[in-house]
């Protein structure tokens, strides 16, 4: 008995301190676990990404999204914990060693974190650009969503990589392109349409001609039938003209009042 | 039951086709088997067959709701005249519970499917406004019965055979038939004399015309106003659908060229 005594008494107080914050750190680990898993199921995030491959990947192995991201966030507060006591045990040979660790895990957490965002964003980025496509019955559209998931993709694995402190200017410098590319593609493929709608929201706010009214434009001359954003629908004896609206504004259009 | 199952034999015997109406997944699934592949009419295709006829109202009226199917499927080249067809239908709501054997004849176009398939104006142009007109039907304005005209359709040569009796509320607006405010506004506007005319795509263009087509052989049923009349009579000069709901006798009614295509009464829906 008074071994055992001697034993306790030669751990030192600073000992007995880590140790039970190691064990309140568990302890917390596992509230935040439960915790984190309510409140996203609270707020709907199972039901948001039911669906995508990440989720059904996690299906299988018989875990789910949310439980992952519940689960992290107790693995964090538990590794969290055990630094805290490492430190409080005041193990010194480890310190430099550690104190970049206590640095790089946070940073880890959050970028793997950012990964699983960015996987689940993505697909359902995908699933929602394919369901809108879904009317368009064209087969080649299909490559559309998986490039819309593969660029969500690329832009959360660049934040990732950067949270962890990668050198990523290179990949910076690819998205800016691919940025750009879009852009200008389609501001040439939709310039028309662009002018047109600019044109046809003007026409449709100040109704310089309105349905019914006998108009010419060069050498078409109807009765307008419809005014929308992008179009005007003129029509004469069964021909209908359908008239771009910066058409309209480039050349003009005579209003025939009798 | 012998006889029972023999009645039904003979109403189905040497059918040409067949027409399923609203069916459920698992109705239609049976037919998979068949030799020929059922037509189905519904709002909806959602048992995804191949030859399918969407209905656009739900017609209370089982008769029109058959004269709709059959009218589609002749139009869609899936049945001819002479043909025989078997027509699985829902009578009292929910799941099919009838048979009904139809000699497809040209006598039975009455031009149901015509007026929401084939009009000027799109078909769920039509449909809105259907519904407006029967909600309006329904209630009235303020517990009171109202009449109404609406022109849907060919809106520009409307307007330059009509004339407005007041200032246009609806001038330099941009409200579609179907909106969910519009229902409010036109209630209210239902109280304006005059009809209210509508875009091929829905955009309500004015209230308040006076309608000036002349009405030399227009063929309405005797009794009915001077709003059918004008009504029924825009819809020959011109290629718009006219819906006209009769404030003595609460009935929605639309005309096309000229003739009364269809009548349906608004406490039924």
């Amino acid at each position: 008995m008074a071994q055992i005594e001697a034993y306790l008494d030669a751990v030192p107080a600073r000992w007995w301190l880590a140790l039970g914050i190691l064990l309140l750190g568990v302890l917390l680990g596992y509230v935040v676990n439960v915790v984190n898993n309510r409140l996203l199921r609270r707020a709907g995030v199972p039901e948001a990404i039911e669906g995508t491959a990440f989720e059904r990947m996690a299906r299988d192995l018989g875990t789910s999204t949310v439980a992952i991201l519940a689960r992290l966030s107790m693995y964090f507060v538990v590794v969290l914990a055990i630094l805290v006591a490492l430190t409080i045990a005041e193990i010194r040979y480890t310190e430099v060693f550690w104190s970049q660790v206590v640095e790089f895990i946070p940073q880890v957490f959050i970028a793997l974190l950012i990964l699983i965002i960015g996987v689940v964003v993505g697909e359902k980025v995908e699933l929602l650009v394919a369901e809108r496509l879904r009317g368009v019955k064209l087969p080649e559209v299909g490559f559309i969503p998986a490039l819309a998931k593969y660029s969500v993709f690329y832009v959360f694995v660049l934040i990732a990589l950067s949270q962890v402190g990668v050198a990523i200017l290179a990949l910076v410098v690819l998205l800016g392109v691919y940025a750009l590319g879009i852009v200008v593609l389609s501001a040439i493929a939709f310039g028309d349409m662009l002018s047109s709608g600019a044109a046809g929201v003007y026409l449709l706010l100040t109704q310089p001609y309105g349905i019914g009214d006998e108009v010419k434009m060069g050498q078409r001359r109807g009765v307008v039938q419809e005014i929308d954003v992008f179009v005007t629908h003129v029509e004469s004896d069964g021909d209908e003209y359908i008239i771009p609206n910066n058409k309209v504004f480039q050349d003009g259009i005579v209003r025939i009042r009798r | 039951m012998a006889t029972l199952t023999e009645l039904l034999d003979d109403l189905v015997a040497d059918v040409d086709g067949v027409i399923l109406f609203s069916p459920s997944g698992s109705y239609y699934e049976r037919f998979e088997d068949a030799d020929e592949d059922p037509v189905v009419v519904a709002p909806e295709n959602a048992v995804e067959a191949e030859t399918f006829v969407e209905l656009p109202l739900e017609f209370e009226n089982v008769r029109d709701r058959i004269r709709f199917g059959i009218e589609g499927a002749m139009e869609h080249d899936l049945f001819e005249e002479g043909d025989v067809v078997a027509c699985a239908v829902s009578v009292f709501g929910g799941d099919t519970d009838s048979v009904v054997r139809v000699r497809v004849s040209e006598s039975m176009r009455s031009g149901i499917y015509d007026l929401f398939a084939n009009s000027r104006a799109d078909p769920n142009v039509i449909r809105d406004v259907f519904e407006v007109a029967i909600e309006l039907g329904k209630k009235g304005q303020k517990g009171k019965p109202v009449g109404a005209l609406f022109v849907v359709g060919d809106a520009g040569k409307v307007m330059n055979k009509s004339r407005p009796l007041s200032y246009n509320p609806f001038e330099k607006s941009h409200v579609h038939v179907g909106d969910p405010i519009v229902n409010v506004m036109l209630k209210e506007f239902s109280r304006l004399d005059g009809a209210f005319v509508v875009s091929d795509s829905g955009k309500i263009v004015s209230a308040y015309r006076y309608l000036e087509p002349s009405a030399e052989g227009v063929d309405i049923p005797k009794g009915l106003g001077a709003r059918h009349m004008a009504g029924g009579a825009i819809t020959r000069d011109t290629n718009a659908t006219a819906i006209v709901l009769s404030e003595s006798d609460g009935l929605v009614r639309a005309f096309k060229g000229g003739k009364l295509i269809l009548e349906i009464d608004p406490e039924d829906y």
